[in-house]
């Protein structure tokens, strides 16, 4: 027997604002309008040389548009998509980020590179440049510009980086740790990346098609996604919704494909449908990681039948990688986010890319236009190298 | 929050295998080396041929806990295993090497941060929660109280805590960084393993630096894996009552505090 008791009911920790930069939409409203219109980020990446990969698309953001006083904040790009989504979050809270005191605001931030492109350039001779390398670099440069001086986290997951950094930040806040967090992901586009998916054969040379019968591959893309985590109790009536529950599990299959079928998210699935107290038969959308590589849509969507059970046919599913890419540690955050906007405005984004679904990708997967639907608990799932798996339960306002 | 009790360290360093080996004064036993290197472990070069070092020195910590525990891999396999890991830059060999393009394209999955707790994963079939934290000791102690969460909400069973970290492939660049980090650089892997334990433990951060920097002097600077070293010296050497760690990283000091022996683990059920 392994001694396993009831899960407590876990303290409900509140969404109370969202910020974020991508290469459709350098502010939330933008971003859901570009979701829904069906805005393709997806372009030659211009900002480092490609011409000698196999592959030269991305989801580049080709300028930083925000009215962000730059001064004192590195030139480190990582650091810049950060501090620019924050300063996002920071207009759609509204003054409730400021008005936390700076030792009772934490920051976790998850990432799958962190500042590698810092060491880029710094073994190509810029040695100051060293210093921003190390992966909680980018993390700790946005607690300062955000005054915060709380604790400052970093969590690299993999592509599951940006769930993970959520179920961090909630489990300050149950344990009286802090009084706000300030929790997402961000990754960039940088040649060691785009170096490293093209000589694995991942990036496809077609479009982006999630769960479509010709998907040949993904695309990367970069963003930076944060969300403002408040004690459900000290939240204002303001909100985007609840984070009900954090779930995650290792492979233990493989360095970097995930395990074949689909065990490890499936576990981090039923872990934080465990957490949130929730029925799977209560899940009424599906955010999937979907990254459009042949075996990941067709593992996830036999674990989310799985799990989802009599349900699967009903509920929508939808990816939003074919519309900027596969952004790795912010893609987690960023699916959160449309979940809690999905509930708030009532509609599901379509999957672009998705012309023919894949039978052996056997879901109700949004595509062509919107769905009208307004899901009050969504699910979103997550998978990265080294079999790190995620799923969050996500509840609307 | 539950205190979890520490049934099982393990520990490979620059100084040797286990606690015992690490010296009385790191910066005297240094004579004046800059890194004190682990060699690579030798386990199955088949199995293990295309991981690095620092995936190596993990894999071996577990053994080391293991054999500490006196138990074989079958008692941690399984999904009510949960695996935290902690690092600063065991990742910098590996992307530093893609970067200057000495590592082919099987090697960029070794780049990721994920590489060393998935080899780990792999080698015992650890398939339970799975969290990565990047920092110093405060991360790793973190991870520890990470830890005590999902044994007190039943999430599993058993938490393995493991830090690795290396710094003879890019020693040249953290000489470059000589504030940020302690002397002697020692490599090491540790990793403890967690069950159920007595009393309370509190994790609490602030800014500022250790007060009581007892074990530094015998550790050298081991950065994520400083706080599992000094809970296995605090085991040896400790008189097995109530204890206390600190350790910092940019600027940040953490404490875990035990209420009681943190050595002390729940009777289990039969």
């Amino acid at each position: 027997m392994s001694g396993r008791r009831p899960l407590p009911l876990p303290e409900r920790v509140a969404v109370t604002a969202a910020g974020v930069v991508t290469p459709i939409g350098q502010d939330l409203d933008t971003f859901w309008s570009g979701l829904l219109t069906g805005a393709d980020g997806i372009s030659l990446v211009e900002r480092f040389p490609v011409a000698d990969l196999r592959v030269g698309q991305g989801g580049e953001i080709k300028k930083l548009t925000r009215a962000v006083d730059w001064r004192g904040v590195p030139e480190c790009r990582a650091t810049r998509l950060l501090v620019s989504a924050a300063d996002d979050l920071c207009a759609q809270a509204g003054g409730r980020l400021l008005a936390v005191e700076p030792e009772r605001l934490g920051i976790v931030v998850g990432t799958a590179l962190g500042g590698v492109e810092e060491g880029e350039h710094a073994l190509a001779g810029a040695t100051r440049r060293l210093g921003r390398a190390l992966y909680d670099a980018p993390g700790h440069a946005l607690a300062r510009w955000l005054g915060a001086r709380g604790p400052a986290v970093t969590v690299s997951t993999a592509c599951a980086s940006g769930a993970t950094a959520l179920g961090v930040g909630a489990d300050m806040l149950r344990r009286g740790e802090v009084d706000a967090v300030v929790a997402g992901g961000y990754d960039i586009l940088c040649r060691f990346v785009m170096r490293g998916f093209d000589s694995l054969r991942s990036l496809t040379r077609e479009r982006v098609r999630p769960f479509d019968r010709r998907r040949s591959g993904l695309l990367l893309g970069e963003a930076a996604a944060l969300v403002f985590l408040e004690r459900e109790r000290d939240a204002g009536p303001q909100r985007l919704g609840t984070l009900l529950g954090c779930g995650s599990a290792s492979d233990a299959a493989h360095i970097a494909a995930p395990d074949p079928e689909g065990r490890g998210i499936e576990r981090a699935m039923r872990a934080a449908l465990a957490e949130a107290r929730v029925d799977a038969g209560d899940i009424e959308f599906v955010s999937a990681h979907g990254t459009a590589t042949p075996l990941n849509d067709r593992i996830e969507a036999a674990a989310l039948r799985r799990v989802l059970r009599a349900r699967a046919d009903a509920v929508p599913v939808n990816s939003i990688k074919g519309a900027f890419g596969h952004t790795m540690g912010a893609a987690a955050t960023l699916e959160a986010i449309v979940c809690l906007l999905a509930g708030r405005h009532g509609q599901i984004p379509a999957t672009l890319g998705l012309e023919e679904r894949d039978a052996a990708c056997d879901l109700d997967c949004v595509q062509g236009t919107p769905r009208e639907l307004r899901p009050r608990i969504s699910l979103s799932t997550s998978l990265g190298f080294g079999g790190c798996n995620a799923a969050l339960v996500i509840e609307s306002a | 929050m539950r205190a979890p009790g520490i049934r099982a360290v393990g520990l490979l360093s620059g100084w040797g295998p286990g606690v015992a080996s690490l010296p009385q004064d790191a910066a005297l036993a240094a004579r004046g080396r800059a890194v004190l290197a682990v060699e690579r472990p030798a386990l199955d070069p088949d199995r293990f041929r295309r991981s690095r070092r620092e995936c190596l020195m993990g894999v071996a910590a577990v053994h080391a806990m293991l054999e500490d525990a006196g138990e074989g891999p079958e008692a941690i396999a399984g999904e009510r295993t949960a695996l935290l890991y902690a690092t600063v830059a065991a990742y910098a060999p590996s992307n530093r090497e893609f970067i200057e393009a000495r590592g082919g394209s099987v090697y960029f999955p070794y780049t990721a941060g994920a590489a060393v707790p998935a080899e780990t994963a792999i080698a015992f079939g650890l398939t339970g929660p799975y969290e990565i934290l990047v920092g110093g000791a405060p991360a790793t102690m973190r991870a520890i109280a990470r830890a005590a969460v999902l044994l007190e909400t039943g999430a599993c069973d058993r938490a393995l805590v493991l830090a690795v970290e290396v710094f003879e492939e890019c020693a040249d660049l953290f000489a470059r960084a000589p504030s940020a980090f302690g002397a002697p650089l020692v490599e090491a892997a540790a990793c403890a393993w967690l069950e159920p334990g007595e009393g309370l433990l509190t994790f609490g951060r602030r800014r500022g630096r250790p007060r009581d920097p007892a074990a530094r002097p015998r550790l050298g600077e081991m950065l994520a894996c400083e706080p599992l070293a000094m809970l296995g010296l605090g085991r040896d050497t400790g008189d097995g009552g109530p204890t206390r760690i600190e350790g910092a990283w940019r600027g940040e000091l953490a404490r875990l505090e035990w209420s009681d022996s943190p050595y002390r683990t729940r009777p289990r059920a039969a």
